[in-house]
């Protein structure tokens, strides 16, 4: 069972970078709702994992790395999807995602019978240029660090608190969770995405279980403010060193995000 | 090899493909010694794990939950070492010394939190060998990230 739940794992990530790197913002907005609803998908086989008194870990086998054209990056997520098919079970849940997946399929063989979507894919290619921005070589440097820094860090944080989330009984850890996990989401999307536009896009590396299995949740929550606390340093920094008013008032807005992120950890700790 | 190393300043296309694919990272299956170093101010830790045949390093991974620095260095020296013998990787923490000795005092914690990694697996490695049971051979780093005022993540 726990094959199952780490190769939705590795579907959940691939759909995921895959709609950062497609250029194309309707295909990038449809397969970011997919990747959301597989998402969901590895939540309910995990709950399913430990009502059954078993258990799953993150490990990952494959990763998601250089791609040439769009249909390159269809054609591999095609086939990661049907090969997971044949695992699901047969019961309500299995058929819900069964029926999920094909229709992804549907959608994916839409976008490959049409040639004209079959764009050239620019986020793998190492560039570092944001092509209607003029950002002095010190400023990329200094983007290019922060986004491989937060795109991990978010990456953990989903996987970390919804490794949490699905263990706890208490219902205000719970909503916490659930909060944390969605706000994570949106800052991996909107570091990946600029990853993707100035060809740096890369799949986070793998979570240890040293990172996710944790045995003291008030120290674990310690650690993290502090890392809140320094993730909106470096945001500010960010903002001041790039001399460009979109993108600094998007970091100034990153970083008021993570000061409610404290507060809902610091409500774990009461 | 780090002759061109210059972190975060000048990033050369090496150092950007070791951040976007870095060498040899994950858990390593088939292992017969694990190190673990760990900064506990932080939490910081980075886990390795060799494979050694006689005087050989077969195979070699690590794992961190560090910064962008200690994946680039876990890269670079797991790749470094790898094939090669024990002497050879001795004298590459040494030399990785030498050759990092122009990064920041942040930067250098993590060159040692990787390098302490190893020295912990070869210890396990010593410690398994003389009949002791022990899962991983753990280090704690006496420098932490944070007292260089570093804002990791």
């Amino acid at each position: 069972m726990n094959k199952l739940y780490q190769k939705k794992h590795e579907l959940w990530l691939n759909i995921t970078f895959s709609s950062f790197a497609i250029n194309d913002e309707e295909i990038k907005s449809r397969l970011y709702d997919f990747s959301m609803i597989a998402f969901r998908h590895m939540k309910w086989l995990g709950s399913e994992v430990l009502n059954e008194n078993g258990n799953y870990n993150y490990d990952r086998d494959k990763i998601f790395y250089k791609k040439e054209t769009v249909f390159e990056v269809l054609e591999t997520l095609k086939d990661e999807i049907l090969e997971i098919q044949t695992s699901y079970r047969d019961n309500t849940l299995g058929d819900r995602i069964e029926t999920d997946d094909n229709y992804l399929l549907e959608y994916i063989s839409q976008i490959l019978n049409e040639t004209s979507n079959n764009q050239t894919v620019t986020a793998f290619n190492m560039k570092r240029k944001w092509l209607d921005k003029n950002l002095a070589q010190d400023q990329i440097d200094a983007l290019t660090i922060f986004l491989f820094e937060e795109s991990y860090k978010e990456y953990e944080l989903i996987l970390v608190y919804a490794y949490m989330q699905a263990r706890t009984t208490n219902t205000l850890e719970f909503n916490i969770f659930q909060d944390l996990v969605d706000e994570s989401h949106f800052h991996l999307k909107s570091f990946g995405n600029m990853m993707a536009k100035i060809g740096i896009l890369a799949m986070p590396r793998e979570l240890h279980e040293l990172t996710y299995i944790v045995d003291d949740l008030e120290k674990f929550i310690v650690d993290g403010i502090a890392e809140e606390e320094a993730a909106k340093i470096m945001c500010k920094e960010l903002s001041d060193a790039i001399k460009d008013e979109e993108l600094s008032k998007f970091f100034d807005f990153i970083n008021y995000q993570e000061n409610y992120h404290i507060e809902l950890m610091q409500k774990l700790l009461k | 090899m780090f002759e061109n190393v210059k972190m975060p300043d000048g990033m050369n296309p090496e150092i950007l493909e070791h951040l976007m694919n870095p060498k040899n990272y994950g858990k390593l299956e088939n292992h017969n010694c694990v190190g673990v170093a760990v900064d506990e101010k932080t939490g910081e830790y980075v886990i390795f794990y060799t494979l050694l045949d006689g005087e050989i390093i077969k195979d070699v991974s690590y794992a961190t939950n560090g910064c962008q620095d200690t994946v680039v260095i876990g890269s670079m020296f797991t790749d470094m070492i790898k094939n090669n013998n024990l002497e050879y990787a001795n004298g590459a923490v040494q030399k990785m010394h030498e050759k990092l000795g122009d990064l920041s005092p942040q930067q250098q914690i993590c060159a040692d939190i990787v390098f302490s990694a190893f020295i912990a697996s070869m210890k396990n490695f010593e410690n398994l060998s003389n009949g002791k049971e022990e899962e991983m051979h753990l280090f704690k780093m006496k420098d932490s990230c944070e007292s260089t005022g570093k804002e990791n993540e």
